[in-house]
């Protein structure tokens, strides 16, 4: 690939692998993700996808291979480094924290760029000046009203979108969503799906998402694996009509 | 009472800690009968049948084999009864061999297969007895998933998708398997994506969305019913 | 060659002899602990108090006709008691399981370990106001008498039985779970209980059968040990930590590494007493901390990246039981009218424990954080003050001080070894750690051993205030623990608090939004360490001691039962905790050795009855009282979350 592919990427993983106990989760595994784009990671079960997120978000350190983000090695780095350059992820079961309200949820995000978190000898209140912000995020995903109630008395499907403003809160430049709209009702999936379309105007968001109709509304570019390995890519007609995608999910004609 | 049916699963709810994964699936399954539930990732497929295998414990509903109800029951109890499981991520275990394996699950009724039937049916297996369970591939560990539960003697098997991620001459040997399975007179429900699999074996199917039976086809009406199954099924 | 190193063979080969024997000692053990972790992800602390019984076992078998005179039984020996005591040993355990240990499964590992201290301490406790602290002896049996002259040195022929016979019961249990069928099904559901039960197997029974043979190893190791030590309520207890140790370094999930590492660490154990005596007692702890810098894992372990988010803390937000300004005033209130209504020592005590269960309350309530060493900083601050103040004569205020950073310099180092480890693991090690202090403390002359630092001088406060004075001390101390409770309060409600919650609430999500957790655990742990010091320091200027029991593990368990009982994570929990135990302790004194027992039994029944604490309790009694307020507000429209009346099936 030429280097001015590679600007407008902001992800690229080279030949990433992931092998558990000898068994290859993942392998071999290129994946470029362009910038301000939605792009959508599907495949049948056990494809491999939570694992690729989990090497991007280096939850998981791969056996082999480079995650370049904007173009910076970012392969041997930790967790949390990784987050404060701008990859945040969202969790396949909702990642909240239950026992604190749903303002300091949003809070926890918004706290860690004013860069006060190891100081233990001030008050808490230091951190009302991020209420105003805390607002807008909750109101942007219609939890406004609940601002002050502990998060784990909140339906399943507002936890989901209190993760969803949590992640938004630190202004990610690449957002990984882990099946956002799973185990939500239909009217839930709608409003994810209408806040993730509103957030991608300057950012670019990288998801892996079973429901299908999510997808063909929302991605510019999917990425199909199957047994670790990229069956297929392209835009969402493209990979509809692709034999082989098709196979992977319906089953082959093999005789 | 050969056309009662056999196992019935009525209204049945189940959440995964907070998020509910059957909202109300009604179906059953008769002695004999090879059917499917077909439907796409994270429709509730798996967890309909780690439901019926007492595997989740927060659930609502009725699962009867005849007329016992079991949804209340405990795995091991309903294992006892004759139902057996062989999940999607096949649970080999990494540190028992393959004849370890395949000897761990104990018989539950007489009539299961001597080991000799087994490597009859799975030759890839005989040659693999000492290796290490996941030394093996894909496929064989698929066979050995399978092969194992075939030796207790459970008459109500159930298959997760049993050909995911396999090279199709393996999965030709599956159906095989599968096929031969129907006519020793034992009852599968089978998870499939792959259709055009299951459509050789299947008396039914029934279609899973969102938790619950969205439709069914019998085997006769396949071919007049193809494009619907594909948009259930389809990207 | 010996002549040459200045060393004789016959020591070199005789404490090599004895370090075998404990090394075998140390596998068998390891062995039970190792499997019992694996399949019930128990960390079996009454192990020791299981060995105990093993060897009293043996010795009541022997001494029957003595326990019931007139009933003409037999006196059993050693024979029959290899045979009958790992049976009834095992029976106990079994029953234990039953009882106990199996209500804890699906509990966070904390409650586990609690709840088998508990069981130790109770066991432990029945035996030692049985038999005090005294020895009883069991004789070598007749058959095994004598030696063998291997020129060099003699060679009892009890210990060459001894050795052997553990061998054989190690490689006969490595056997049976890696080469039979029985073995294969444990092996099978530690890897995926889930599925073995599909198959029909009844695994709690199997988790049952299995702890039961865990203990039953212990009994076994109990009556051999029974000829070789002394017979005593204690003989377990010192044990157990060391095995915590083995474990660690062996790491988990294999059966091997657990009898090669003790071997191995016995024999390291018994050539440091060759070649360095001082350092014999803490080598085993002092090799932990080594692997755990090179091989976090253990030598033998996988990597286990298992994480179990903390379901422990029972603080409301919002409620005014944590309301710090407000309870600032209340005690401060208090603590003036305190010393007027009871002995001002006894006021005192309690003011130094309550904030001692306070700092401990810091890492494991509000991080979530299992910590079990914390004897080892409120003890070695309690030394360094008493040593400065009476040595070289530090002013009162300075001693303290100096003490207090003490304590936080040792919680960093302490700190930084374990906290790469979590949940069980993590308390294993701080445990271990705390018992290099305590040996420390035993042998370092400054220390005085057994005897302490005694008649430390209370002095006078800035040069002027006359601490012997007791109200004076008093009000000095109330004004320790207030400012100590002040600051508690402001971590805790600090930016810096707020991440250390959300790394108990859910640490992944907290890696997600950027923070470097290791960092948050790391710092709330040595100010925990640091303001454990500041209680230590304090109490070694009011009772004018520093000794032994500052730094002995069950000091630890102390702060954990403090805070247990007041409600983990709760701000007045660790307080109340603290009323209740000193209080308990006071009333029971004259009960005399009872206490422990008491105590054992109070962190039982709390682990079985009362996991939120008193002031938890009250929280859930007073939410659950303003929910029905606020329905009955709404017009009984009921606003509880859908999901709760979904799961109410």
């Amino acid at each position: 690939m030429n280097t001015a592919q590679s600007e407008d990427n902001i992800i690229v993983a080279n030949a990433l692998t992931k092998r558990f106990h000898g068994f290859a989760a993942v392998s071999d595994v290129d994946l470029s993700v362009r910038r301000h784009s939605i792009h959508a990671l599907i495949g049948p079960n056990g494809a491999g996808k939570t694992t690729m997120f989990n090497l991007i978000t280096k939850f998981l350190s791969p056996t082999e291979g480079r995650i370049l983000f904007n173009g910076r090695d970012i392969t041997t780095e930790p967790p949390a480094r990784v987050a404060r350059r701008g990859i945040v992820r969202s969790f396949q079961i909702s990642a909240i924290y239950p026992r604190m309200s749903v303002a300091d949820n949003v809070r926890m995000a918004l706290q860690r760029p004013i860069g006060s978190s190891f100081h233990f000898w001030k008050s808490v209140k230091s951190l009302s000046v991020l209420d105003d912000r805390i607002d807008e995020l909750l109101d942007a995903v219609g939890l406004l009203a609940s601002r002050d109630q502990a998060a784990a008395g909140l339906p399943y499907g507002r936890k989901r979108a209190l993760e969803f403003a949590t992640t938004l809160a630190l202004e990610p430049e690449l957002m990984l969503l882990d099946e956002p709209t799973s185990g939500l009702g239909h009217e839930d999936v709608d409003r994810i799906a209408d806040l993730i379309k509103q957030v991608s105007a300057d950012r670019t968001i990288l998801m892996v998402e079973h429901n299908l109709s999510v997808v063909a509304k929302l991605a510019d570019a999917i990425t199909v694996l199957a047994r670790g390995k990229v069956l297929a890519e392209g835009s969402y007609s493209e990979i509809s009509e692709n034999p082989e995608v098709v196979e992977a999910y319906i089953g082959g004609s093999d005789d | 009472m050969t056309e009662a049916a056999d196992l019935t699963v009525s209204n049945l709810n189940a959440w995964y800690g907070e998020s509910q994964a059957l909202h109300g699936m009604d179906f059953n399954v008769r002695r004999g009968e090879v059917v499917t539930l077909l439907g796409r990732n994270g429709a509730g497929k798996t967890t309909t049948l780690r439901s019926i295998m007492g595997l989740i414990k927060r659930k609502t509903g009725e699962i009867r084999l005849g007329d016992e109800e079991l949804q209340k029951r405990l795995p091991e109890y309903i294992a006892r009864r004759g139902v057996a499981y062989c999940p999607e991520e096949r649970g080999i275990f990494a540190s028992l061999s393959v004849d370890e394996n395949l000897t761990l699950p104990p018989v539950v009724a007489p009539g299961g297969m001597s080991l000799d039937d087994i490597f009859a049916l799975f030759p890839n297996l005989a040659e693999r007895r000492g290796s290490q369970g996941t030394k093996l591939s894909g496929g064989e560990q698929q066979m050995l998933a399978i092969a194992r539960i075939l030796r207790t003697g459970a008459t109500i098997l159930l298959l997760d998708e049993p050909t995911e991620g396999l090279a199709p001459v393996i999965v030709k040997q599956i159906g095989q398997v599968i096929g031969k399975l129907k006519e020793r007179g034992l009852t599968v429900l089978l998870v499939e994506q792959n259709f055009r699999f299951a459509s050789k074996l299947a008396d039914r199917h029934y279609v899973v969305e969102h938790g619950r039976i969205i439709d069914t086809i019998d085997a006769a009406d396949v071919a007049a019913s193809m494009s619907r199954i594909e948009n259930y099924l389809k990207v | 060659m010996f002549e040459l190193i200045g060393i004789s063979p016959v020591l070199l080969f005789g404490q090599l002899l004895i370090g075998l024997i404990n090394g075998v000692f140390y596998s068998m053990m390891s062995l039970g602990v190792a499997i019992i972790f694996g399949m019930l992800r128990i960390g079996n602390f009454v192990h020791g108090a299981q060995y105990m019984l093993g060897a009293f076992g043996a010795w009541y078998l022997l001494h029957l006709p003595d326990i019931f005179p007139g009933l003409g039984l037999p006196s059993l020996g050693y024979w029959w008691a290899l045979v009958l005591v790992p049976f009834g040993v095992g029976l106990i355990g079994a029953l234990m399981e039953r009882l106990f240990i199996r209500k804890v499964y699906d509990l966070e590992h904390a409650y586990g370990l609690l709840l088998t201290v508990g069981l130790a301490m109770m066991i432990e406790g029945i035996f030692n106001v049985g038999y005090g602290a005294a020895g009883q002896q069991y004789s070598v049996p007749e058959s095994l008498r004598g030696g063998i002259n291997l020129g060099f040195m003699f060679m009892p022929l009890y210990r060459v039985w001894v050795i052997v016979f553990a061998l054989l019961v190690c490689f006969a249990t490595w056997y049976v779970i890696e080469r039979t069928k029985l073995g294969s099904y444990l092996r099978a559901a530690t890897e995926n209980p889930d599925m073995v039960r599909a198959f029909g197997i009844n695994v709690p029974r199997m988790l049952m059968l299995t702890y039961a043979f865990g203990v039953g190893l212990a009994g076994l190791a109990g009556v051999m040990a029974a000829p070789i030590y002394q017979v005593s309520p204690q003989m377990g207890q010192s044990i157990i930590i060391t095995i915590f140790a083995v474990v660690v370094i062996g790491g988990m999930g294999s059966i091997f590494g657990a009898i090669v590492t003790g071997l191995m660490l016995g024999l390291i154990e018994g050539l440091t007493k060759v070649f360095y005596p001082e350092g014999s007692t803490t080598v085993i702890f002092i090799i932990m901390a080594i692997v755990l810098v090179f091989r976090p894992a253990g030598l033998f372990g996988k990597e286990t990246s298992a994480h179990h988010p903390s379901d422990i803390a029972a603080a409301r937000p919002g409620s005014f039981l944590e309301n710090g300004r407000l309870w600032l005033i209340v005690m401060a209130v208090g603590g003036s009218i305190l010393p007027f209504l009871v002995y001002p020592v006894f006021a005192m005590k309690m003011l130094c424990l309550a904030l001692f269960a306070s700092a401990y309350n810091l890492v494991f309530g509000y991080v979530g954080l299992l910590a079990f060493g914390h004897a080892a900083f409120y003890g070695s601050s309690a030394y360094v003050a008493a040593h400065t103040a009476s040595i070289w004569g530090f002013p009162t205020e300075v001693a303290i001080l100096s003490g207090v950073a003490a304590a936080t310099a040792l919680g960093a180092l302490f700190g930084w070894l374990a906290i790469r480890r979590q949940g069980l693991y993590f308390a294993m090690i701080t445990l271990a750690l705390a018992q290099i202090v305590y040996f420390y403390a035993i042998q370092a002359p400054w220390t005085h051993g057994e005897d302490g630092i005694q008649s430390v001088p209370r002095g006078y406060l800035f040069g002027v205030i006359d601490l012997n004075e007791p109200l004076n001390m008093y009000f000095f101390v109330l004004a320790i623990f207030l400012c100590g409770f002040a600051l508690i309060y402001r971590i805790v409600r600090s930016p810096f608090g707020q991440v250390l919650k959300s790394i108990r609430e859910n640490e992944p999500r907290s890696i997600s939004l950027g923070y470097s957790t290791d960092r948050f655990k790391l710092i709330a742990f040595t100010l925990s360490a640091g303001l454990a010091g500041l209680a230590g320091g304090t109490k070694a200027i009011v009772f004018q001691i520093a000794s032994l029991a500052d730094l002995y593990f069950m000091t630890s368990a102390d702060a954990l039962l403090m805070t247990l009982i007041g409600g983990v994570g709760t701000l007045l929990g660790p307080i109340v905790g603290a009323i209740v135990v000193v209080t308990m302790q006071k009333e029971l004194a004259t009960l005399g050795s009872w206490v422990i027992v008491v105590q054992g039994s109070a962190f039982v029944l709390c682990v079985l009855f009362l996991r939120k604490g008193i002031v938890g309790t009250l929280e859930d009694f007073l939410s659950r009282r303003e929910e029905r307020k606020r329905i009955a507000a709404d017009g009984g429209k009921a606003s509880a979350p859908a999901l709760d009346s979904e799961a109410a099936s």
